[in-house]
């Protein structure tokens, strides 16, 4: 990976920590997923704290804080504690998220005991230990990152290559066992590459963060798309583009790595939250505020209508008064029934021009439609499941059975006589 | 009052206080809230000694809420958008605020000596050492603090025990009889902060977190009765605060690493051996079914 190094225009160190940031954004954000989608996002928050006992126990087998081997002590301590979160909650009298705080907890405090105790042996070695989990984005050299790359290949094809299996567990366990798949071992597989993600990212961004880069991807991708591929997609890139930026950012203003590649991860989460296509927030309170704008204009024109229909055309005030809505609601609606060309105004009295009397026609029209639809909607049988919708009975169930509602409603109306 | 006993009682009253609103979390599904306040705070604590250079319990404590505070609404902001699930929202607030602390820690405190471990987040083993003049005694300053915070967490949970027994097990219910699950999950949440950060400022973070989660999984095991289950809960709290200091100076071995390594063994006992819902309890019982259907069908086939 030597030459990608050369290429970027940065010194060595902050290419290796670029290269690296964006390397650990899509292995954390691809596998990141499979835990989110399954509710188990805080996976990664146990894993990250189960690893203190590892690298202790690696410290004490091999006596030296050499990053492999403390990586891999790191490793299995995490399986181990991803193994026991399972088994808790398949016990089934405990819910996920205590099963997961349980092991975290009971996990650190034996980390916390371990390097105590060690600590009383006077081995200066062992100080540091406990900053493993604090996470050394600088220190990062190029042997991790070409490991780190390696794993992040083989995680991605093994992903490829289980893709079905993987996706019909992750949404439907029971369908998965049924058809004969092995759900247990397809299950610990999924959690071993999370935790082979967990080990990476903690030596890059420390434990706590970590937590943030598995979730913030999956978060971003899935107010994008609702297709498992794409969201995969969608969230590998996230994550190299969320860990890149970082990485950059926090070059350029001498920021610590871990933290700042977190806030761009929030930053861009918040965002899609707000602002996905159809689907965030503010999406959402626009199209609402539309939806209130458009039922007031029709309101009003009802109104204005059934006034001119009683006597003289009235004022705006004289409407006001009669409509019984705020003065400022009336103002805005006549504005935009003006705008939509519905308005012939005649000194200060108002008319309608032809296409508003049209318009208010055809709506009085679909608002009588639905009151005969609640009144006798019940004697037509529909032939499938179309749905009616109340703003245009006649679209929604079809021309046939609106005309046979109306001659139905009119038959009855003469029996009543 | 010797510095074991102080160490020792100061424990049990963090244990009591826990204990009496982790069952609630623990049924709500909510037990991971602990751990992301437990986080949260670090700005907090970070920006008031950055602002007035202290690391004086009341301002500390105070900055700490503040950001507590944020943490939850931040986590129900992202859950009521219906587009994150709980998990996702605590993943996503508590590192960013983490972060936040991280930053200003490295940036603006370096020199100062302030780090991530006990001078921030408290330690149980200093808890004798700092007093404070109480009626003419000189007592462990975290006693009369955590106390009171033990007794409010009491005088809470009795006097809403219907409302949050009601929203705990069936929030849909407790809604159309007239209390807002909304409101009382408001209330503890709220509760949990502040017994979080005031108890983190006394005897230390990842304490705090066993405590809450632990020995409330543990009575859970135990009993489907609610009230046994805070009662168990505290108990096993009380046990593991004994126990884990007992063997922690045994050990010489960190106090709250072993407090909590006491909790988790009475939870795995719980989780093995208790009456109905243990492992074994179940496996027992699976054989006995398997052995009444194999008698019936061999009777069938005889007859």
């Amino acid at each position: 990976m030597g030459w990608l190094i050369d290429l970027l225009p940065l010194s060595y160190t902050e290419s290796v920590v670029l290269v690296g940031a964006t390397v650990l954004g899509v292995t954390a954000g691809v596998l990141g997923a499979f835990a989110v989608l399954r509710q188990r996002s805080l996976l990664g928050d146990a894993l990250s704290h189960a690893a203190l006992p590892g690298v202790a126990i690696a410290f004490v087998a091999t006596g030296a804080k050499d990053a492999s081997s403390l990586a891999v002590g790191a490793a299995f301590a995490c399986l181990v504690g991803a193994v026991l979160v399972v088994a808790i909650e398949r016990t089934g009298r405990l819910r996920p998220d205590t099963a997961i705080g349980v092991v975290l907890a009971g996990f650190f405090s034996l980390g916390i005991v371990m390097l105590t105790y060690l600590a009383n042996f006077n081995n200066a070695n062992q100080a540091g230990l406990d900053s493993y989990l604090f996470g050394q984005a600088a220190g990062m050299l190029l042997g991790d990152v070409e490991a780190m790359t390696v794993l992040c290949v083989l995680a991605l094809a093994a992903i490829a290559v289980a893709y079905k299996p993987l996706k019909t567990t992750l949404f439907d366990t029971g369908f998965a066992g049924a058809a004969g798949l092995p759900v247990r071992a397809i299950e610990l597989a999924m959690t071993a590459m999370l935790v082979v993600a967990v080990v990476v990212g903690i030596r890059t961004v420390g434990a706590i963060l970590m937590v943030a880069l598995l979730i913030v991807p999956t978060v971003v991708a899935r107010q994008l798309t609702g297709r498992l591929a794409t969201l995969l997609a969608v969230a590998g890139v996230t994550g190299a583009a969320v860990g890149a930026t970082g990485a950059l950012i926090s070059v350029s203003s001498e920021l610590p790595t871990g933290p700042v590649i977190v806030l761009v991860g929030f930053a861009a989460a918040t965002a899609a939250v707000l602002l996905a296509p159809g689907r965030g927030v503010a999406w959402n309170a626009r199209r609402l505020l539309r939806e209130r704008r458009r039922t007031l204009a029709e309101g009003v024109l009802i109104d204005l209508e059934t006034a001119l229909h009683a006597g003289p055309p009235p004022t705006a005030a004289e409407l006001t008064l009669a409509s019984g809505r705020p003065a400022s609601a009336v103002r805005r609606a006549l504005r935009d029934l003006d705008r939509a060309g519905m308005l012939a105004a005649d000194g200060d009295r108002l008319r309608l021009t032809d296409s508003g009397a049209a318009a208010a026609h055809a709506l009085i029209e679909r608002r009588e439609l639905w009151t005969l639809w609640l009144e006798h909607g019940w004697r037509i049988e529909l032939p499938d499941a179309r749905e009616p919708d109340p703003t245009d009975l006649r679209a929604s169930l079809g021309d046939e059975y609106a005309d046979r509602l109306v001659a139905l409603a009119g038959a009855r109306a003469e029996d009543a006589r | 009052m010797s510095d074991g006993a102080t160490i020792a009682l100061t424990a049990m009253l963090v244990a009591t206080a826990c204990g009496l609103l982790g069952p609630f979390l623990v049924l709500r599904g909510q037990a991971l809230l602990s751990d992301a306040v437990s986080h949260a705070v670090l700005p907090g604590i970070v920006a008031v000694f950055l602002l007035f250079g202290t690391r004086a319990s009341v301002p500390v404590i105070l900055g700490a809420t503040a950001f507590a505070a944020i943490c939850v609404l931040g986590i129900d902001a992202f859950r009521n958008s219906g587009l994150v699930r709980a998990d996702a929202a605590i993943g996503l607030v508590f590192p960013t605020l983490f972060a936040l602390g991280v930053i200003g820690i490295t940036s603006f405190a370096s020199g100062a000596h302030i780090d991530l471990d006990a001078t921030i987040y408290g330690e149980i083993a200093f808890t004798p050492f700092r007093t404070v003049d109480l009626f003419g005694v000189e007592v462990a300053r975290a006693i009369p603090i955590v106390g009171t915070v033990a007794a409010v967490n009491l005088a809470l949970v009795v006097a809403l025990w219907k409302e949050l027994k009601g929203t705990s097990f069936d929030p849909e219910f407790s809604r159309t009889t007239g209390f807002s699950p909304a409101i009382v999950s408001r209330v503890l949440v709220l509760a949990v902060a502040v017994t979080a950060v005031v108890s983190f400022e006394s005897v230390g973070a990842i304490l705090v977190v066993t405590l809450l989660i632990v020995p409330a999984a543990a009575a859970r095991m135990l009993t489907d009765r609610l009230a046994l289950t805070v009662a168990a809960t505290v108990a096993i709290g009380w046990v593991s605060a004994l126990g884990g200091y007992g063997s922690a100076v045994a050990l010489d071995a960190s106090i709250a690493g072993a407090m909590g390594m006491v909790a988790t063994g009475c939870f795995a006992l719980a989780l093995l051996a208790a009456p109905r819902y243990g492992v074994l309890a179940r496996l027992a019982q699976r054989r006995r079914r398997r052995r009444r259907v194999a008698e019936l069908l061999d009777r069938a086939g005889a007859a």
